[in-house]
C-alpha cells in the first residue's frame, strides 16, 4: 500500500483504503480500481491524496531514476547496442509524468 | 572441486532436507517424461496455497490476460501442460528464492515478462513457452543457493563488494556458473529442451542448437529487465546484449520502443498485482 498524490493517480489504480469526508461518510470505497471519473470526483473535492494498492516505496524524481540508469549500464554501455537499448529506457523515463 | 563433481553434488539436490516441500513433492511428480494434465491438475488441486499462487500468477501481467482466469483447468487448457509445469516450479521455489538472493523471484518474473512481451513481438505462436524459460532462467542461482549456502553467500558479497557481475563472483568462487548449475538440473528433472537451452545458453545465447530463437528472446528478456531496475539478481548492472542476439532478433527502433514501454507499464502492474497481499 502506499500514498498516493490525486495529481499523480492514474486510472487502474485500486484503493487501499475507502476515500471518506470529513464526516466519516465513505466516497469510494475500498478495492475500488479507479476509473478516470474517479480521479475527476476526487479533484473536485478537493482530496489531496489516497491510498492505493503496490509496494513501491516512496516514488522517485525523474532524476533519481536516470542517475540510477546510468549506473546500471555503467560497465556496458560502450559495448554495441548498449546506447541504443539505454535510449528507450531514458525515453520511457523521459516521458513518465512525474 | 572439479566440475563434475559440482555437477553430481547440484543433481542431488532433491535429497536436501533444506528444499522446500512444496518442492520436493512437486519433483516426484514433473520428473516423470509423461505426465498427463489430470496428474498435474490433481496435484495443485490437493493443495490450496499452491492453487491460488497459480491462479495468481496466471492472471498477473506474465500471462496477459489478467484476471480471466477462476480455474486450474482454464489455466491448463490455455497456457498448456509445459507452462504450467514450468510455472507450478516458480511459484514452488519463490520463498527459497527469496531466501537466497532477495529480489530474485521479482527478477525472474520480470524476465519471464519481458520474454513474453519479445516473444509476441516477434511473432512466436507460444509467448508463454518463452515466458516460463525466462521465469526459470536463474534455477541455476536458487540450486547453487540452496546446494552451497555458505560459498553462494560469500560470491555474492564478492559481487557487491568488487562491484562485478554475479557471473563473474560465481566463477572465481566455483568455477562454474548458475547457468551451468541450471542446465545440470533442468537436464535432470527431464525439461524440455525449449527450457534447457534458454538456462543453460542464456549468458551464450550463441550456443544454442535446437531453440536458438527461444535462447535469444530470454537472454534479451535478461538484459532488459535489469535496465529496467526491477528485482535483484547478484548485481545492479545490465550486461551487454550479445551481437549474435541483436542480429537474430532484428528488433527495429520502433519494436524496442513498444516492447520497453510495454515491459516498463508491465512490470509496474506486476509490483501491485503479486505483492499486495505477500
Amino acid at each position: 500500500m502506499k500514498r498516493v498524490s490525486v495529481e499523480l493517480l492514474k486510472p487502474g489504480a485500486k484503493l487501499a483504503k475507502p476515500v471518506v469526508n470529513d464526516s466519516g461518510m465513505i466516497l469510494i470505497g475500498e478495492g475500488t480500481v479507479l476509473k478516470e471519473s474517479h480521479i475527476e470526483r476526487l479533484h473536485s473535492m478537493n482530496i489531496s491524496t489516497v491510498f492505493v494498492e503496490g509496494t513501491a516505496g516512496p516514488s522517485k524524481t525523474r532524476e533519481e531514476l536516470l542517475a540510477e540508469l546510468d549506473a546500471r549500464f555503467k560497465k556496458t554501455e560502450n559495448e554495441p547496442y548498449m546506447q541504443t537499448v539505454k535510449r528507450f529506457f531514458k525515453e520511457y523515463i523521459e516521458g513518465m509524468d512525474n | 572441486m572439479d566440475s563434475r563433481e559440482m555437477r553430481s553434488q547440484i543433481e542431488n539436490i532433491d535429497t536436501l532436507p533444506t528444499i522446500p516441500s512444496i518442492l520436493r513433492k512437486l519433483l516426484a511428480v514433473i520428473e516423470k517424461p509423461k505426465i498427463s494434465i489430470n496428474e498435474i491438475g490433481n496435484f495443485i488441486a490437493n493443495d490450496p496455497v499452491l492453487t491460488s499462487r497459480v491462479l495468481k500468477v496466471v492472471n498477473s501481467p506474465i500471462y496477459g490476460f489478467p484476471g480471466r482466469i477462476s480455474s486450474l483447468n482454464q489455466a491448463l487448457i490455455l497456457l498448456g501442460l509445459n507452462v504450467v509445469r514450468g510455472m507450478l516450479l516458480g511459484v514452488s521455489v519463490f520463498e527459497a528464492m527469496q531466501k537466497t538472493m532477495v529480489g530474485l523471484w521479482e527478477h525472474s518474473l520480470g524476465c519471464a515478462i519481458a520474454a513474453r512481451i519479445i516473444a509476441k513481438k516477434k511473432g512466436l505462436k507460444e509467448p508463454e513457452e518463452v515466458s516460463v524459460a525466462g521465469l526459470l532462467h536463474d534455477i541455476g542461482k536458487l540450486v547453487m543457493g540452496l546446494k552451497f549456502p555458505e560459498e553462494y553467500g560469500l560470491a555474492i558479497a564478492e559481487a557487491q563488494k568488487g562491484h562485478i557481475f554475479m557471473l563473474d563472483a560465481e566463477k572465481n568462487q566455483f568455477n562454474i556458473s548458475h547457468a551451468d548449475a541450471g542446465g545440470w538440473i533442468a537436464l535432470k528433472w527431464n525439461f524440455p529442451q525449449n527450457l534447457v537451452e534458454p538456462i543453460e545458453y542464456h549468458h551464450k545465447p550463441h550456443l544454442s542448437k535446437v531453440v536458438p530463437l527461444q535462447t535469444a528472446i530470454v537472454h534479451f528478456a535478461d538484459v532488459l529487465t535489469r535496465a529496467a531496475g526491477f528485482g535483484f539478481s547478484g548485481d545492479n548492472f545490465v550486461p551487454a546484449v550479445h551481437p549474435s542476439v541483436w542480429q537474430l532478433l532484428d528488433l527495429s527502433d520502433e519494436d524496442l520502443k513498444d516492447i520497453v514501454s510495454e515491459l516498463e507499464d508491465s512490470l509496474g502492474q506486476a509490483e501491485d498485482f503479486l505483492f499486495a497481499d505477500e
